[in-house]
Formats: C-alpha cells, structure tokens, sequence
C-alpha cells in the first residue's frame, strides 16, 4: 500500500456548499498540525477539523486523561486550548495555507462562550463552524447542551444570527432519541450535522477501586463504537433526507468509511485511529477514494453535493 | 503473532522508503523481534530491528509499542535502551497486560512501532553528565551514557541509578560511564547516594550537569537536590499517553507556562520548566 506517494484524487464531495478534495476529514480533538503534520502531508486530506476553540484559553482537566477499552480509548482532555484569539492569529492561517477545508470546532460552557467564539470566527478565513454541544467531558456547556431539544434550538438558532458561515452541529450519541435532536439542529438553523462524539465510557483500576481517569469519566471512541455510531447516521438519515451529513465513529479504514457513506453520510472525519497511526486519515482517504471508483453512482451522487 | 490492534501493517521498509522520500517521518509499522531476553526479575530486554530509529533516536527520546491483542487500544511507551546498528534495545519490567504479552515475544516474532519519540536530553555542551535514574527510568540513561561515551570533548559521564533490589543495568552502563554508583531501596535512594559523591562531582574536570528519569517523587527530590546546589538539571518525565506523537494533548503536565504535553514537549523539561525549584 502507497500510504505516502503522491495521489491524485479522484472523488470530491460536497457538504453544505464546500468543496472537499476527497470525502475524509480529521475529526476535532485528534489533530493538531504541529504533530500531524510531520507524517503525512495535510494539505491532501479533504478537511482538517480542529481541536475545540474556546473564548478563552482552557486548560482542560486534571490528568490522567486516558484509559482505553476493547479496541477503544476513553479520554477527558476537556478541550484544553489556547482560545479563539490565540487560535485566529497563530493557528487559523497556517491551516488555512494548506488548501484542504478548514473546520473550526467550537466549544462553549454557556450560550454566550459560543456566541463569543462564533461571532469572532464569523469574518475569519475557517471554511465552516463545527458547534461542539456533545462533549461530554466538560461540567457546563458541550454535552449538556446538546442533548436537549429546547437548549439546542435556543443556541442554534441565535448562533445562526452571528455568522453565514456553514454551521455543522456536531451531535451526542448519549441521548434516548437522536432523531429528536438533529430536528431540532436542522430546524435552528444547521447547515449540517456531524455525528456522532464520544459515548460516556469510564474504566476502573482494580487495584485501587478507583477511575483511572482524574474525571471519572470520559468519552468512549475507536472501532468499538464503528456500529453504534452508523447506525446513529443510519437513523438520521433516514428521518431528515436533506441535510448533509459527517460520520465519526471508528473509522480506520477506508471500507469503514465507505459504509458511513452507504448509511447516507456525505463525508466523513477520523479520530482515534490517528491516534494509534499517525498516517490513519490519509490512508483512509486513499483508501475511500480507491473504493469509489467502483460505486460511480454513490461517487457522482458526493460530487454534486446531493443528500439522500 | 499478528501485531494489529486497530491497524493493518506495513513492513518497516516500506513505511520508512515512501516516509523518506516525502520528507516525512515513517508512521506506524512492524519491526521484527531480534531477541528477547529476561535480565532480572520480571524486568525484560527486547531488541527490535529499525533501521530509522536506530539512525535517528537520541538519548530520552522514545517509541510506542503497539500490543497485538485489540482489547488494549493505546500503545506503551519505552525509552530506548541502546543501539546497536539496526538493532535497538528496550528494557522494560511487567506491570500490566501490555508489558505481558510483550514478555511473550520471541525472536522472529513481530511488533507494531512508532518513533522516535519527544524532545531529547540537551547534550550540546561537553559536561560532567550525572545520569540520575530510578528503576524503569534506568534505561534511556544507559542510552545516553552510550551516546555521550563516543564524545571526544572531555564529557564524562557519571551513573547514579537507584533499584528496586535487583541491579539490573550495572554491568550495562559500565562499558559506557567513567564512574558508577548504584544503591537499592533497602540501602537508600538515590539522594542519598548523590549527597555521599557530592564532593567527587564537583571534581571532575566539567561541571556537572544532571540528567534524570525515575518515578516523579525521586524526581521531584533530585530537582530540588540540584537547584540547591546550582546544578542544571533536565528531568525526563512520564505520563499516560493516548498518542505518543503530541495529538490528543492526553499526556500533559503542570508548569509554570500551563499544561505541557509530555509526549511532544517533552518529556524531557528543565527543573525552571516544570517550576520545581527547591
Ligand atoms: C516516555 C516514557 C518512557 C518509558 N520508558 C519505559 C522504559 O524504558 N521501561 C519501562 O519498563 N517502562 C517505561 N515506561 C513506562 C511504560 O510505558 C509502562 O510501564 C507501560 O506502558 C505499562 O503498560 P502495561 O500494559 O503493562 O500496563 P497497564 O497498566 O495495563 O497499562 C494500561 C495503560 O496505562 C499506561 N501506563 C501504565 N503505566 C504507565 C506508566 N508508568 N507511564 C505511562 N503510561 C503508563 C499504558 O501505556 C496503557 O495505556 C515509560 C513511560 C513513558 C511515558
Ligand atoms: C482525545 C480526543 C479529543 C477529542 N476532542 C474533541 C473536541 O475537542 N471537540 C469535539 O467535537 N470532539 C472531540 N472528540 C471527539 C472526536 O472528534 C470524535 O467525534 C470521536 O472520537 C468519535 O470518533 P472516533 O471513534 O473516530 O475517535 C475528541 C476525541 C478524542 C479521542
Ligand atoms: S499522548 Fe497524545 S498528546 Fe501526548
């Protein structure tokens, strides 16, 4: 396998009115270019996703922040960042050289945190906003915003007054009925949804009878989420057939990505495995765009930006 | 054995050729076994071949290990013991499941790798270097005394390693040091054994300068032994990784300037870093 040559790239797509050089882009929290950058090109990789931005710097929870789990990783990083100030003038423009989409994750712990970051990003050069209301490792904001329907919509709905830059809402898993969110999402004003984030995992240390993670708990992410997080695609897609979509889930292959696809995805964002494999989201790209030339249909359907 | 936990592999030579020629670092890839041995109780040397860290790694810097067996996600990180041609040489003790089944290697077998890793020891200046280390933090100090042995400006390099009870790096970092001390737990730590060759120190030919990596209490008392005497000290920390390579910000630690991740910005940090002063 050529992880590294040079490629061409044959299948575009599109999401919400950006054009995308390939369907496969790095899911929030698991890039970080300084890092990443050193072992594959990025500018290849049809979005970069970036970490949570905050209004102000945070510096996330206490360690440890990870365990892991059958073929998973638990984490609690608490979306440590340096803020959006720090991130328009240092971070921004250096991902924006690179060429591939920028989507920029926002995180908040009140309506107002988000409007802060949202109307600070509105006139930057990020290609689309990635509202981030399912962390799950942070006390106020992220999760609890996310999962319910009448909080979203308020927050969706006024962030959507701040800016016209395509606005992704990226959806929790730990909600009895994910159908019921996403409409509340989509009828606020998203131009998009991304699902899924991390599941609410914890793993206890046996000798001590007590969470290796300083948090207790953390967001549960990698292959043993793949089937939980495309059926929350699947049942997404089927309810709203116009929205575009993000899989996130388990994805470390480009077959994997290929079923996200299938279950109606437009594109789709690779997170733990970078973790475990540097090169992951490129060679899942490579491998995605080397699957879709044997589905011209689903491969035609991307390029024109079509929903289900 | 199959060595994919998430990941099909590709061999070492192929990931470092295409790595290479884009002016990248090589990713994840699979390494052969040369030899795994037992050299104390429960406390394992395992030489793998790769060529690219062999040429690459300096000393404190380190790998991740990938287990084989799905159910353990992340990788472990060791710090590079030794090198010999292609050949580099782990030392690790068993704590947990990763540690196991690696003890199950044999030569011939197969291991997923990553690396070299983090930021080095600063080793630019000739200097009297004191390799202060604790238990599994022995060995990328013997790294670092093989490194420094082949300098010919003077350096000296002297050993300061405390053990649990066995002394299983003695007799390998003998070739490299041109002093060695040791001292087990039921003899005293290694503060002691520092205050007892105190004066030694400050007559070799260079200052001293310490290079350290143990468990974070020995640590945190070999800094404050240093900044009460003036002497520079960089310590090599350790921390539960999620990536090794600075993505997740999983690994970090408390200074003065926030929290650090120790994987990429360290794990070597100076007792002024960390804010650990006396
Ligand atoms: C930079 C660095 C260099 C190291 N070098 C060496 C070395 O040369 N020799 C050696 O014996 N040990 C070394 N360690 C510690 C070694 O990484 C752990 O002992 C090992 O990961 C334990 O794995 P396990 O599966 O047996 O234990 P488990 O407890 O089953 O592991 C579970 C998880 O905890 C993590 N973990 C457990 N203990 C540690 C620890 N002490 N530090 C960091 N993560 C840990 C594991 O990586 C894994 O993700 C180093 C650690 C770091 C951070
Ligand atoms: C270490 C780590 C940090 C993360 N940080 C963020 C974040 O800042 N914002 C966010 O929206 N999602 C974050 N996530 C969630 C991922 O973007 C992704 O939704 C999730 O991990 C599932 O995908 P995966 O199975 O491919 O990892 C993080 C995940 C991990 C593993
Ligand atoms: S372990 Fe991922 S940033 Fe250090």
């Amino acid at each position: 396998m050529n992880v590294l040559e040079p490629h061409e790239w044959r299948h575009k797509t599109i999401v919400a009115g950006t054009e995308w050089k390939n369907p496969v882009g790095t899911a929030s929290g698991t890039f970080q270019l300084d890092a990443c950058g050193d072992y594959y090109d990025v500018s290849q990789m049809g979005a970069i996703c970036t970490k949570g931005v905050s209004p102000v710097p945070w510096e996330g929870n206490p360690s440890p922040r990870t365990a892991e789990g059958p073929s998973s990783m638990v984490n609690a990083v608490g979306l440590q960042n340096p803020g959006v100030d720090h991130y328009l003038v240092d971070e921004l423009p250096r991902l924006k050289k690179l060429g591939a989409m920028v989507i920029t994750n926002v995180a908040g712990h009140s309506d107002e945190d988000y409007a802060q970051v949202v109307e600070k990003l509105a006139d930057s050069e990020a290609d689309m906003l990635e509202i981030n209301v399912s962390c799950p490792n942070v006390s106020h904001g992220g999760m609890s915003v996310g999962t319910d329907p009448v909080v979203l919509s308020r927050l969706i709905k006024h962030l959507r007054t701040l800016t016209d830059k395509p606005m992704i809402v990226k959806l929790s898993p730990n909600v009895t009925d994910i159908v019921q969110i996403a409409h509340a999402a989509v009828d606020a004003g998203a131009d998009a949804l991304s699902l899924i984030n991390t599941l609410v995992g914890m793993r206890i240390d046996i000798n001590t009878g007590k969470p290796i993670i300083a948090n207790r708990t953390g967001g549960v992410s990698g292959p043993a989420i793949f089937p939980i997080a495309l059926s929350f695609v699947w049942r997404v897609r089927q309810a709203i057939p116009d929205i575009p979509i993000i899989g996130i889930g388990g994805i470390d292959s480009g077959e994997k990505a290929l079923e996200y696809l299938y279950a109606g995805a437009n594109a789709v964002e690779v997170g733990a495995a970078a973790l475990v494999d540097p090169t992951a989201p490129m060679r899942v790209a490579r491998e995605l765009d080397d699957l879709l030339d044997s589905r011209p249909e689903l491969a035609a359907k991307l390029a024109k930006g079509q929903t289900w | 054995m199959s060595a994919t936990a998430f990941m099909p592999t590709v061999t070492t030579g192929t990931v470092e050729r295409q790595a290479n020629q884009a002016g990248r670092k090589p990713g994840r890839r699979t390494d052969e076994v040369i030899r795994a041995s037992i050299l104390s109780e429960g406390i394992y040397e395992l030489v793998i071949r790769d060529p690219y860290v062999a040429c690459t790694v300096q000393p404190a810097q380190f790998v991740n290990l990938y287990p084989a067996d799905a159910r353990m996600a992340l990788p472990r990180p060791f710090g590079v013991a030794k090198v010999d041609d292609d050949d580099v040489t782990l030392i690790y003790q068993i704590v947990g499941a990763g540690t196991a089944e690696f003890s199950l290697l044999q030569a011939g077998d197969v291991i997923d790798v990553l690396g070299p890793l983090g930021k080095p020891f600063d080793t630019s200046k000739p200097a009297n270097y004191v390799l202060v280390g604790g238990g599994l933090g022995v060995p990328p100090l013997l790294y670092a005394a093989q490194k420094l042995s082949e300098r010919n400006d003077g350096t000296q390099v002297t050993s300061v390693f405390g053990y649990r009870d066995a002394r299983f790096a003695d007799d390998l970092v003998a070739p490299f040091a041109d002093k060695t001390h040791s001292i087990v737990n039921a003899e005293g730590n290694v503060v002691d054994l520092l205050n007892d060759i105190e004066d030694e120190l400050s007559s070799a030919d260079h200052p001293p300068v310490i290079l350290s990596c143990g468990p974070t209490p020995m640590m945190k008392a070999v800094a404050a032994w240093a900044s009460k005497r003036d002497i520079p000290a960089q310590l090599s920390l350790e921390a539960r990784m999620g990536c090794g390579y600075g993505a997740c910000v999983a690994c970090v630690v408390d200074t003065p300037s926030g929290r650090l991740k120790v994987c990429k910005d360290g794990p070597v940090f100076t007792i002024e870093e960390l804010g650990w002063e006396a």
